[in-house]
C-alpha cells in the first residue's frame, strides 16, 4: 500500500513538473486581518490575483511574529512558488525572510520592511505620511503655534517613522512648539481619553493635533468636539480610513494622510509574478502617499 | 465579610488615593478640577463596569478572560442596530446587553455542566466572540451611528451607569441570600455545597452577570467611540482584573467586594489621568504606573495583617 501512495505520489510530482503551464501559487502571511488596512491590502491582493490567474494561500499571523515565521516555514515545506510577507516586526519576523531566501523562494515583503532584505519590497515611505501630516499642520497654522502628537505602540516600525518624519517638520519650523506627546496605542478610546487629558492639562493652548493614524484621530477629534473646541484645533491622522474619510467630508476632521492599501496589496502580488516568471522587476516599490483635505476628497471616496 | 470590615481593610487603599491625588493637586493646577475629576470618573466607566462584572466571577473563585472581545462583539452588535432612524435607542442597548448575557451564560454553563476549568473556557470565548464580532462586522468597524445612541457614551451618562452598576451590585452582593452564597461558593465549595447552596446555579449566575455587565461596556464603549470596533477591547480583561485584585478580591475567591473594585478602578484612573497631566514619557508611563499600583497594594495588605 505503501508503495502505490509513493507511486502516486512520485507520478503527480512528474505530472507537475512536465506541465510547464502550473499555476503560481503564492503563500501571503498578513499581520493581522482584523485590522481594516490589512483587510483592504488583502482584498485587492485577490483581486490581482484573480487577474493575473495565480493561486493565493492566505494566512493571518495575528499581529504573532512567531506565529508569522510558523506559516512561512508551512509554506516552504509546501514549496510554494513565492511568498508575500506582511511583517509583524522589524526584528522578530526577519528570520522569515531569511528561511524564504534559503530555501530559494523569492519573497516579497508588502506594507513595512523587515531587517533582512526579501528579494522584493512594496509599501510606502512612513516617514513620509509624518512629514505631510505636520507639514499640512505647519501650513494650517502658519508655522507659529502649539502641537501635540499622539505616537502609535511605541518601538514597532510605523510609529518610529511617522514621529522620525514629523519632528523633521517640525526641526524645519521653530515656530512650531511640540506641547506634549504620548501613547494611545492606536486605539481611539485611548486616544480619546488622553485628548480630554491634555484638554484638562493644556486647554485653549492646543493648536493642533497630529494623530499617528486615523482612529486615534478619530478619538481626539471626539474629545476635542465634546469639549466644544473643536472650532479652535487643528486635527488630522494618517490611513485614510473610511470613518475619517467620512469625517473629513463632514468638515469634522480637517485633514488625513492616505495610504494606497490597494496599490500595495496589487502592486506585491504583481511583483510576486515577474519574480516567478523570470521578467524583470524593481527591487523597490514605494507607493507615495496623499494628503486628503476637504478639497480633494473626492477621489478618494468610493 | 460585612462591608464596614471590607472598607476598613481597604483603607491602605484609600490612603495610597489620596496622596497620589493630593500630590497631583500640588503638583498640577489642572488635576483637582470638577471637570477633570468627572473627566477621570468618565474614563474608568468602561473599565469599571466590567470590573464589577468579574467581581462576582472572581468572587465564586472563578475568572472571565473574554471580557475584552466581548466588548468588541456587544458593541459591534449594538452598533449594527444603532444607525440612524432603523430602530428605536432601546433596541441596540438591549441586543448589545443580551448578546454579552448569552455568551456568559454559555461560559457559566460550559464551566458547571461540562466541568472545564473557568480558564480555559473563557479562554475559549475570548478567541470564539472575537471571531464572531469580526464575522458580523466583516473585520471592519460599523459606524454612522444615531445621535440617541451617542448620547449613551457621553457627558454624564457613562459616569451614571458606572455609579449604578456599583450600588446595585454593591446592595445585591453584600445583604441578599444569592450575593452572599456567591462569597459561600467561593470560600468553600465543599462547605456550600454541604449546606444546601446550589453551587452550579450560583456559579452559572456569576458568569451571566458578567456577561451583561460586558455587554453593556461594551454598548457604552461603542457609543462613547462613536463606532463598533471588531478589534476594540484587547486586554480589557486584564486591566478589569487588576482593578478588582488591586481592590482586595482573592483570586482565590471568597473575599473581597464592589466598594474595592471600584477604589481599584479608580486608582488605575487617577494614575492614567495624572501622568497624561505631567506629560510623563510614554516610555516611562508604563514602568510608573506598575511601580504605583504594586506599591499600592503593597501599602494596602501590609495594613490589613498588622
Amino acid at each position: 500500500m505503501k508503495r502505490i501512495i509513493a507511486l502516486v505520489f512520485v507520478l503527480a510530482l512528474c505530472g507537475c513538473e512536465q506541465s510547464g503551464e502550473k499555476r503560481i501559487t503564492i503563500g501571503v502571511t498578513l499581520l493581522n486581518l482584523s485590522n481594516e488596512f490589512i483587510v483592504m491590502i488583502h482584498q485587492a491582493m485577490e483581486a490581482k490575483a484573480k487577474e493575473l490567474g495565480v493561486k493565493l494561500i492566505i494566512n493571518d499571523a495575528q499581529r504573532s511574529a512567531e506565529r508569522q515565521v510558523q506559516q512561512v516555514e508551512s509554506f516552504i515545506a509546501q514549496r510554494v512558488d513565492a511568498i508575500i510577507l506582511n511583517p509583524c516586526e522589524v526584528e522578530a519576523s526577519a528570520p522569515a525572510v531569511d528561511k524564504a531566501l534559503a530555501a530559494g523562494i523569492p519573497i516579497v515583503n508588502v506594507n513595512s520592511e523587515t531587517r533582512t532584505a526579501p528579494t522584493a519590497f512594496v509599501g510606502s515611505r512612513d516617514e513620509e505620511s509624518g512629514r505631510i501630516a505636520m507639514d499640512y499642520l505647519a501650513k494650517r497654522l502658519n508655522s507659529q503655534g502649539n502641537v501635540v502628537m499622539m505616537h502609535g505602540f511605541m518601538g514597532q516600525a510605523a510609529q518610529i517613522k511617522r514621529d522620525q518624519g514629523a519632528r523633521e517638520i517640525l526641526a524645519k519650523n521653530p515656530g512650531l512648539k511640540l506641547l506634549a506627546d504620548q501613547t494611545g496605542e492606536w486605539d481611539r478610546a485611548k486616544a480619546m481619553s488622553l485628548m480630554e487629558n491634555w484638554i484638562q492639562s493644556l486647554g485653549p493652548k492646543i493648536k493642533a493635533v497630529f494623530a499617528q493614524n486615523d482612529e486615534m484621530a478619530m478619538g481626539a477629534l471626539l474629545a476635542l468636539e465634546q469639549a466644544k473646541m473643536k472650532d479652535k484645533v487643528i486635527v488630522a491622522g494618517v490611513d485614510a480610513i473610511a470613518d475619517a474619510l467620512q469625517a473629513v467630508k463632514a468638515g469634522r476632521l480637517d485633514a488625513t494622510v492616505f495610504q494606497d492599501a490597494r496599490g500595495q496589496g496589487s502592486g506585491a502580488v504583481d511583483v510576486a509574478v515577474k519574480i516567478v516568471k523570470k521578467q524583470p522587476y524593481e527591487k523597490q516599490v514605494f507607493i507615495p502617499f496623499q494628503l486628503v483635505t476637504k478639497e480633494n476628497l473626492g477621489q478618494y471616496l468610493k | 465579610m460585612n462591608s464596614l470590615k471590607v472598607w476598613l481593610s481597604r483603607f491602605g487603599l484609600v490612603i495610597a488615593l489620596v496622596v497620589i491625588g493630593a500630590t497631583m493637586a500640588v503638583v498640577h493646577p489642572a488635576f483637582l478640577t470638577w471637570p477633570n475629576l468627572l473627566n477621570v470618573v468618565r474614563q474608568i466607566s468602561i473599565n469599571g463596569i466590567l470590573a464589577v462584572g468579574v467581581t462576582y466571577v472572581l468572587l465564586t473563585g472563578g475568572v472571565d478572560l473574554s471580557l475584552g472581545s466581548l466588548v468588541a462583539l456587544t458593541g459591534v452588535v449594538a452598533a449594527s442596530f444603532a444607525h440612524p432612524g432603523e430602530y428605536p435607542v432601546f433596541v441596540p442597548v438591549l441586543l448589545g446587553v443580551l448578546a454579552g448575557t448569552a455568551c456568559g451564560a454559555v461560559n457559566g454553563l460550559v464551566v458547571t455542566k461540562g466541568r472545564v476549568a473557568p480558564f480555559i473556557v473563557t479562554l475559549g470565548m475570548m478567541t470564539v466572540a472575537r471571531g464572531l464580532a469580526l464575522v458580523i462586522s466583516g473585520g471592519r468597524p460599523v459606524s454612522n451611528l444615531s445621535e440617541e445612541f451617542k448620547w449613551i457614551g457621553n457627558g454624564p451618562v457613562p459616569i451614571l451607569i458606572l455609579v449604578a452598576v456599583a450600588i446595585v451590585s454593591w446592595v445585591f452582593l453584600a445583604n441578599l441570600k444569592l450575593g452572599r452564597h456567591i462569597y459561600a461558593v467561593g470560600g468553600n465549595e465543599n462547605a456550600a455545597r454541604a449546606s444546601g447552596i446550589n453551587v452550579e446555579r450560583v456559579k452559572l449566575f456569576a458568569y451571566t452577570v458578567c456577561g451583561s455587565l460586558a455587554g453593556l461596556a461594551g454598548v457604552v464603549l461603542a457609543s462613547r467611540i462613536t463606532t463598533g470596533q471588531p478589534n476594540a477591547g484587547a486586554g480589557y480583561e486584564l486591566d478589569a482584573i487588576a482593578a478588582v485584585v488591586i481592590g482586595g478580591t482573592s483570586l482565590s475567591g471568597g473575599v473581597g467586594g464592589v466598594g474595592g473594585t471600584i477604589l481599584g478602578a479608580l486608582l488605575m484612573g487617577v494614575i492614567n489621568n495624572g501622568l497624561d497631566l505631567l506629560n510623563v514619557s510614554p516610555y516611562y508611563q508604563a514602568i510608573v504606573k506598575g511601580i504605583i499600583i504594586v506599591g499600592a497594594v503593597w501599602l494596602d495588605r501590609r495594613k490589613e495583617k498588622s
